[in-house]
């Protein structure tokens, strides 16, 4: 290590400093200003406006929607994608499935890398309520009375959004649980068989416990990203619909941006996804901090 | 013995298969009604084509994917330079050398893994039309690389410092230049970490949505998630053309998914950044 | 040796910095060049144009346009970029309130392009119509008012449209049913559509939001008296306390439960097709969209106006549709050309063309005629020129928060999850907020 006293590190750091401080961290700082004014980029005039953003975040009714429905995000993707893709990541790293599980993998995969925009377009197709694909099976294995408008109805739309989402990410979750799973010392399984310990002990007490960092990074990843979901809704039912009724926090902040045109209100909805994901993000980053210590 | 294991595969195995059906059946539908025309992908939902449309392909890519596909090749290719480049300046800076701020740089670095873009819409949107870059392609390079930077980096620091200090102070002794060390010696050296830093960029740089709907108007600029919004308005009801572009938008990571498999996952469960 | 490395890496240092600053210095002019089309540059002209009609017929109609403008003034080039409806909207009112407003622009009219002439960025086009008074008197002379602020005209309207009821003929004739005047006459109607096995006997693809804001916006006309709608609908004085306003929503409630269950989840054009196709009976749409139905030559159709309420205070004869138009910017470095352009664009011969590739109607006088245009037009053209009184788009004529607040409402209750008590005073809080921030 240099420890000369010179400007060349500064220089080294520089662009970087720079372009974060430009790109993140002035907006970031610049959202906290705007959730002060009332600002319209249609007349292109600003007016100041204390705290009414803050007493409009509080007070209105969609804020809880649209939150509660990052809620239902979160859950049901803890479910599917942290729970399943573990069941699937433990299933695919049996021995009998050694041979195929790469085939496996990658198909499960492959929907991870496809582009969230190209998957929604797909899906609208599948949830077409007259020519869609997925009341279309329904029909044609009998079931006719489960078809439903699925985006249209109130009660539908926000799981037939979520559901997308679990299509997409599981393989996602799972790959990084098989990573983590590879990594799982083998006598310890070994051992256990000697034991005469059954798939199931097996899968509670050596896998279960020897990935438990990564359960907790993908829980957090998992939330994190249920708080921030915007293109899902935004494409399939044009934005949160019907009504509000699948509307998402980061779809309510455009809403309000660029169709209502008050960007004083969105920026303050920001700030509030800014301390629910920075919290997140601060939880993770102190337990990875102990979690490298022990 | 041998029996309960078969039953025990047969559990295991029709669930799989069963979520393979599921995975795997829309995308083929997806490729197979693209050869189809309108009144086949409703009328015969469930058939191949009778007649494979190739054509579709061609109007897909001359009405416009074609356009945005360059579009997105632009700035996909510019944010992984600008992220190689800064980003392994800066870990450079920060990983060989000791100096009074190191600590706190790096973390301010850090800190800008913990902010999604789209808390920063707003007003990145306002300061974009200030610097007249809007609905440009810089509107959507420069928040790419801005946002692309603090994981880039930790991955390249925690790479370079494992770079053995023997191989820097050789190099120092032969008369070669910090730049120089860096140059040909460290970035050479990383060329893993630099490979997972570029899948893992283009992954974001390809499917970013948000900006790509905002910042840029014109068609002219549109990468492929926003133009394919576009693209859908304008198509009307050309199902199947739209479904061909679907397809063509998807191509290029699903191959560079294929060839690099290895430093997708490493990507993936080094940074665990999902898009 | 240090010290040249110290050199080299400021170098790369100051190469990248250069590189970040001509960017964002350089760019809009690079943006407005193009970057190697191959041109001689200097010699050019661009003229940039927006407009809101990316999908076919209308796009190869308006590349047409350019590429003959362009072969007929060498030397200009016509720089086109055109996006859909709602994202049309928020586009170009940030475009022309950014200042970076393209040179000829399509609007729709009334107080959305009130609320772009408020900017002070688009040109006042009076001098245009005095100076050449041949040419003004080609357009249909009660569609200028939709541009006209103030005494001053700041549009050309081009397209003309009206809303209204198309219906079935051969449905309507087996089941031996009668256009309806009154709104009970309407559901009555639907019933007996209803009880003749048409589950659906309106259908409207209600995904689209603006496609609740035509129904809502009709139906507020009727409802409530001019003078309460006009407080209303002003930015800064609304507050929607009217009863007339909850009676509307809660009429569409009713309209809306004949539409199935199906609406919300599919979009108008979806909704359209099963009209054309005979499964519905029944489908507001617009003049507009005429040129659609021909397609199905055996569909037999005709139209009725917006049935009134018993209890209405709006003129009943009243028509929903406004003309949509041409706007040029003031800022503009090539005003002649982008007037040339405009007057290209509405001459004869093109609206003839656009009569005739698209199907839907133009202001230009004698443009349409029973060869080019599809059935209906020309008494199309009748109505609107003789409508008693044009209420334009509802999302044209509230702030689009108050829009949004009826149209999304409006959805909801269609979906059943919302009563019109609510939506209404969603729409209420939507006001009031404007009221707040606009003092």
């Amino acid at each position: 290590m240099r420890t000369r006293r010179t400007i060349a590190p500064y220089l080294f750091v520089l662009p970087c400093v720079l372009m974060l401080a430009v790109f993140v961290y002035m907006p970031l700082i610049q959202n906290f200003f705007y959730s002060f004014q009332n600002i319209s980029l249609l007349s292109g005039k600003s007016s100041f406006a204390g705290f009414d953003n803050y007493k409009t975040l509080f007070s209105d009714p969609v804020v809880g929607k649209a939150l509660i429905n990052n809620v239902k995000y979160a859950v049901i993707s803890l479910i599917f994608q942290v729970g399943f893709g573990l069941v699937l990541a433990a299933i695919l790293e049996e021995e009998f499935l050694r041979k195929v599980s790469a085939v496996f993998r990658t198909i499960f995969f492959i929907p991870v890398i496809i582009s969230i925009t190209v998957i929604c377009l797909l899906f609208s197709f599948v949830y077409n309520p007259t020519d869609g694909l997925l009341n279309m099976f329904l029909q044609a294995v009998g079931l006719d009375s489960w078809a439903k408008p699925w985006l249209g109805s109130g009660t539908t739309a926000i799981y037939a959004v979520i559901a997308v989402s679990q299509w997409q990410s599981i393989g996602y979750c799972m790959m990084l649980f098989i990573v983590a799973i590879q990594k799982i010392p083998r006598d310890l399984y070994e051992a256990a068989k000697i034991d005469g310990a059954g798939k199931i002990k097996i899968f509670f007490s050596i896998t279960l416990p020897q990935v438990k960092e990564m359960i907790f990074v993908n829980s957090l990843l998992t939330i994190t990203g249920a708080f921030m979901v915007f293109n899902e809704p935004f494409i399939l039912t044009k934005g949160g619909g019907p009504g509000t009724s699948s509307i998402t926090i980061a779809v309510l902040m455009y809403q309000n941006g660029f169709v209502r045109d008050s960007m004083g209100y969105a920026a303050t909805i920001s700030l509030l996804i800014f301390a629910i994901t920075a919290v997140l993000a601060l939880i993770q980053t102190l337990s990875f901090r102990t979690g490298k210590g022990d | 013995m041998a029996g309960k294991l078969s039953i025990y595969r047969l559990i295991v195995l029709l669930p799989l298969l069963v979520g393979v059906v599921l995975v795997v059946y829309p995308l083929f539908w997806m490729v197979s009604s693209s050869f189809k025309s309108y009144d086949e992908i409703f009328g015969s939902v469930w058939n191949l084509p009778s007649e494979w449309l190739f054509s579709n392909y061609v109007t897909a890519w001359t009405k416009g994917i074609g356009n945005y596909f360059m579009n997105s090749v632009i700035v996909t290719v510019s944010t992984i330079a600008g992220v190689v480049i800064i980003a392994s300046l800066c870990a450079y800076g920060l990983s060989r050398f000791r100096f009074r701020y190191s600590k706190t740089l790096f973390l301010f670095v850090l800190g800008g893994m913990m902010l999604d873009p789209q808390v920063c819409l707003v007003p990145l949107y306002k300061l974009l039309q200030n610097l007249n870059i809007h609905n440009t392609y810089f509107a959507l390079i420069l928040p790419y690389i801005a946002f692309r930077l603090s994981i880039a980096v930790l991955l390249i620091r925690s790479y370079f410092l494992g770079i053995p200090k023997e191989i820097e102070e050789s190099a120092t002794m032969d008369g070669c230049s910090v730049f120089r060390t860096y140059l040909s010696i460290f970035l050479p050296m990383s060329l893993p970490i630099i490979m997972t830093t570029i899948i893992l960029t283009s992954y974001y740089a390809w499917n970013e949505f948000l900006f790509s709907i905002i910042f840029i108007d014109s068609d002219k600029y549109r990468t492929i998630p926003a133009g394919l919004m576009n693209f859908k308005d304008a198509l009307s009801t050309d199902w199947g053309v739209l479904l061909a572009g679907l397809v063509i938008s998807s191509m290029p990571l699903i191959i560079l998914f294929i060839f690099m498999q290895k430093y997708f996952i490493q990507g993936m469960s080094d940074g665990s950044v999902k898009g | 040796m240090y010290r040249m490395g110290r050199k080299l890496g400021l170098l790369m240092l100051a190469g990248l910095l250069v590189v970040l600053t001509a960017c964002s210095s350089n760019n809009s002019s690079t943006a407005a060049n193009g970057n190697g089309n191959g041109e001689s540059e200097g010699k050019t002209t661009t003229l940039k144009f927006f407009h809101r009609w990316p999908n076919e017929p209308r796009n190869s109609y308006f590349n047409y346009i350019k590429e003959e403008f362009e072969k007929q003034n060498p030397g200009v080039k016509i720089e086109m970029e055109s996006v859909l409806n709602d994202n049309y909207k928020e586009k170009i009112k940030v475009l022309v309130s950014s200042g970076d407003i393209p040179d000829v622009f399509s609007s729709w009219s009334d107080s959305f392009a009130e609320s772009l002439v408020s900017s002070g960025r688009v040109e006042d086009l009076s001098s245009m119509y005095d100076s050449d008074p041949d040419w003004a008197k080609t357009l249909v002379q009660n569609q200028l008012k939709s541009f006209t602020f103030d005494d001053k005209i700041y549009g050309v309207p081009f397209t003309m449209d009206g809303k209204v009821f198309f219906y079935n003929k051969k449905i309507f004739s087996k089941l031996g049913l009668e256009k309806p005047k009154t709104w009970d006459e309407f559901i009555a109607l639907l019933d007996k559509l209803k009880a003749a096995g048409y589950d659906t006997p309106i259908i409207e693809g209600l995904q689209d939001s603006w496609a609740v804001g035509h129904y809502l916006g009709t139906m507020n006309q009727r409802m409530l008296s001019p003078e309460v709608l006009a407080t209303d609908y002003a930015v800064g004085t609304g507050q929607f306390t009217d009863p007339g306003y909850l009676q509307v929503l809660k009429y569409w409630q009713k309209l809306s439960s004949y539409m199935g269950p199906n609406a919300t989840s599919v979009n108008h054009e979806a909704t359209r097709n099963m009209f054309i196709a005979g499964e519905v009976p029944i489908h507001y749409l617009q003049f507009a969209e005429l040129g659609y139905l021909k397609d199905k030559p055996d569909l037999e159709f005709d139209y009725f106006n917006f049935p009134q309420f018993s209890e209405g205070k709006g003129n009943a004869e009243g028509l929903t549709g406004a003309p949509e138009g041409f706007m040029i910017s003031k800022e503009t470095a090539n005003k002649e050309l982008a007037e040339k352009f405009v007057k290209f664009i509405v001459s004869p011969e093109n609206a003839a063309k656009f009569q005739q590739d698209v199907g839907s109607m133009t202001t230009v006088i004698g443009a349409a005629t029973k060869e080019n245009s599809p059935p209906g037009t020309l008494e199309a053209i009748d109505v609107i020129q003789n409508a008693a009184e044009t209420t334009p788009w509802l999302d044209n004529a509230v702030d689009a928060s108050v829009a949004d607040a009826f149209m999304r409402g409006g959805q909801a209750i269609a979906a059943d999850i919302e009563t019109p008590e609510n939506v209404l005073k969603e729409v209420q809080a939507a006001a009031a907020k404007l009221k707040a921030v606009k003092k």
